[in-house]
């Protein structure tokens, strides 16, 4: 067996400051897999105090060297892998700095809100032939993968419509908006579920952090997605409500990512327990899987890149207050 | 009670629907049924006979003549609608008429008119907001624990229940489109439950069944309102099986999350052709619309008035053209643009 490869963790942030998704998502999937191990933390040049206190704090907590500087940290030979979780404005040159020195590297999502930027990551990726991951983890849920499975068997027949609902409750606000922030995840799903890029996008934009989109497709399907973050809900911060469902030619698929779960029922609450696989752990277990067959990783910065760009799409079209093609988008 | 006390009701046209109208009529003690109306004469004798031999017409002007009428219920194609209800309202009667009140503004516009000139009651039949589904989340809404209603989703999914080519719901000049004829429900209900006036729709339509249907029969609507909260609306006859019935909703509220999702409402059934689901019993939407209405003509605010019937019919307009023009369609727009159609 070989030794487990060896984890930097870069930052530890989110979409926002007041995000961790390295402590709350990352760290513990990497802690707990045979094939990994951590062996430094650092962050991106120029993080502030207060990020770095956290990331300085984090690696006493796990007993490995705090590089101050990304540099530093990429000089050690024992870095094979690197969780990049610092702030978005730094994602894009700390995973172009890491994948240059042939690591290999999951990213916190969005990995970056711009289609350019995900070329440009795709492109030092394939020079070095680095894995580079981005994290979208539901595609790797246990519904969503039998679902996707499903569709491509053909059990719907061909595919025309798709409506996804992605709803948060509670938590902080993402300063960049619910739609930068989450519309990644259900976009993902669907481009998993259907293999069918998206060329049209409207949305009347977000209102107090829920927006709407209604996409067009290749082959003419359509979906529409609902996004946002909702009030706090009993039972704590986390997704509230998301779902799939397919319709095909022949047949109608409803997925519903809170199962499998048993609900439990006791004399002050209700609550549900999940029954399944960890999304975050199949995330970085494909991670493991891609690096040490030596192929790419089954989610590459193109997906990144599909995401981003319908993102920048609805933005313009929620400027607009019309329909906006992916091609304009891009143009 | 004596028949003469009661109140005296004509139905006009006795097609699909009328069945429903004719059952919630025979229950009530306080209004009794003196004639059926359709043009093919052979549907309304045949109603008349099996009503217990009331009478019946193909002219809506004889009927309105006969002694004790002071009401009708309208269940005839969209198209017809407008004319008919000024027609009844000249003859001073009441009216339930089925949705949509019209297949333009203008026309909507004239029959809600014609009745606040007359004084009678108008009820527009969005059934809707008669089923326990729709009074739930209302009520859940005006309770106050959702809190401020943003973002709601209403699908309602089903298959074919047409008749072949030649049913008048697939002619959009007769119909007024998939949008105006079930879409209305969808965009009325939600505009209900939201309680803010609608600004805008963006619509998109599937022909799902047959590519040379010239409605669509799979809806996307998303209305926005004022003050910002976003409706999605599905409506779908282009799912298969036919016999598929789905329905699911949820609000997100400022303070709460409402979620009745397509199986809470219904037992799990495993029969010979495998897996279904089994709707639990709910209460009469059509016998809760008729009382309503009965009720209003007493003095009480009718469930869906004139008012309400047009902003559902700009609505529908507004899908209808939204689909057609690629882009969000302003209610404002379709309210003060629509032209004046000459009265058939
Ligand atoms: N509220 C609901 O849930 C609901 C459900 C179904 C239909 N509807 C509405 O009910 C109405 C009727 O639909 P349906 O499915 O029963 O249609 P249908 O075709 O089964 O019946 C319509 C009947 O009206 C008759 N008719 C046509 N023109 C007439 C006229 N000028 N005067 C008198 N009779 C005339 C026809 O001969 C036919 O018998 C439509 O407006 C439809 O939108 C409402």
């Amino acid at each position: 067996m070989s030794a487990p490869l060896g984890v930097l963790l870069a930052g530890f942030a989110g979409l926002g400051p007041a995000q961790d998704h390295q402590a709350e998502m990352y760290l513990p999937a990497f802690a707990d897999h045979p094939g990994f191990t951590i062996v430094a933390v650092t962050d991106a040049d120029g993080t502030t105090d207060a990020l770095r206190e956290r990331s300085r704090s984090a690696a006493v907590r796990l007993g490995v060297p705090y590089d101050d500087e990304l540099s530093k940290a990429l000089a050690r030979p024992e870095v094979d892998v690197v969780s990049v979780c610092v702030p978005l404005t730094d994602r894009m040159a700390t995973t172009t700095a890491a994948l240059a020195t042939g690591r290999h590297v999951l990213v916190d999502k969005p990995m970056t809100l711009s289609a350019q930027e995900c070329d440009a990551i795709a492109a030092v990726a394939a020079d070095t032939g680095s894995v580079c991951l981005p994290a979208h983890h539901w595609r790797f849920h246990p519904a969503i993968r039998s679902a996707a499975a499903a569709v491509a068997a053909g059990r719907v027949g061909l595919p025309w419509n798709v409506q996804a609902d992605f709803l948060v409750a509670g938590g902080p606000p993402s300063p960049l908006g619910e739609l930068a922030n989450f519309a990644v995840y259900p976009l993902d799903v669907i481009r998993v579920l259907t293999g069918l890029p998206v060329t049209q996008v409207f949305t009347y934009g977000e209102v107090d952090d829920v927006a709407v989109l209604s996409l067009s497709h290749e082959r003419g399907m359509t979906s529409t997605v609902t996004v946002g973050r909702g009030p706090a809900l009993d039972g704590g911060p986390g997704v509230a409500l998301h779902r799939y469902r397919i319709s095909g030619s022949h047949g109608l698929l409803a997925v519903d990512t809170a199962r499998p779960a048993y609900t439990l029922r006791t004399a002050t609450g209700r609550r549900n327990g999940w029954v399944g696989s960890d999304t975050v752990t199949a995330l970085v277990d494909e991670l493991h899987s891609a690096i040490r067959s030596g192929r790419q990783g089954t989610v590459a910065p193109t997906d990144a890149r599909a995401a981003a760009a319908v993102v920048e799409a609805a933005r313009l079209s929620a400027e607009f207050g019309r329909p906006v093609s992916l091609k304009e988008a891009d143009g | 009670m004596e028949q003469s006390s009661t109140l005296g009701v004509i139905v006009v046209g006795t097609g699909f629907v009328a069945d429903s109208h004719l059952a919630a009529l025979r229950s009530r003690a306080d209004a009794h049924l003196v004639g059926v109306v359709d043009v093919a004469p052979e549907r309304a004798a045949a109603t008349a006979r099996a009503q217990g031999g009331v009478r019946w017409s193909t002219d809506l002007a004889e009927a309105l003549s006969w002694p004790g009428v002071a009401a009708a219920i309208v269940c005839t194609p969209n198209d017809t609608h407008s004319a008919l209800a000024r027609q009844i309202a000249g003859a001073g009667c009441h009216l339930l008429i089925e949705k949509p009140l019209a297949t333009s503004v203008a026309d909507a516009r004239a029959a809600a008119d014609a009745f606040a000139t007359a004084g009678r009651v108008l009820a527009v039949a969005h059934t809707h907001r008669c089923y326990d589904y729709a009074r739930a989340v209302r009520r859940a809404i005006t309770s106050g624990e959702v809190g401020r209603p943003r973002l709601v989703r209403l699908s309602v999914l089903g298959g074919w229940i047409w008749p072949d080519w030649r049913g008048w719901m697939l002619d959009g000049r007769r119909s007024g489109g998939h949008a105006l004829h079930n879409g209305v429900h969808l965009l009325d209900v939600v505009t209900w439950w939201i309680g803010c006036p609608p600004v805008s729709v963006f619509a998109r339509g599937h022909k799902q069944t047959s590519s040379e249907l010239d409605i669509y029969d799979h809806l996307e609507m998303v209305v926005r309102f004022e003050g910002g909260a976003v409706a999605v609306c599905e409506m779908s006859r282009g799912h298969r099986p036919a016999t598929l019935a789905m329905r699911d909703v949820f609000v997100q509220g400022t303070a709460g999350l409402l979620t009745l999702p397509w199986d809470a409402d219904a037992s799990l059934l495993i029969d010979e052709r495998g897996p279904g689901l089994l709707p639990t019993v709910a209460s009469d939407g059509f016998a809760r619309q008729l009382d309503a209405w009965l009720a209003a003509l007493h003095g009480t605010a009718p469930p869906v008035d004139g008012h309400d019937g047009v902003l559902a019919v700009a609505l529908g307009v507004a899908a209808e053209r939204s689909i057609v023009a690629g882009a969000p369609v302003s209610v404002a727009d379709v309210l003060a643009t629509e032209p004046r159609e000459v009265p058939a």
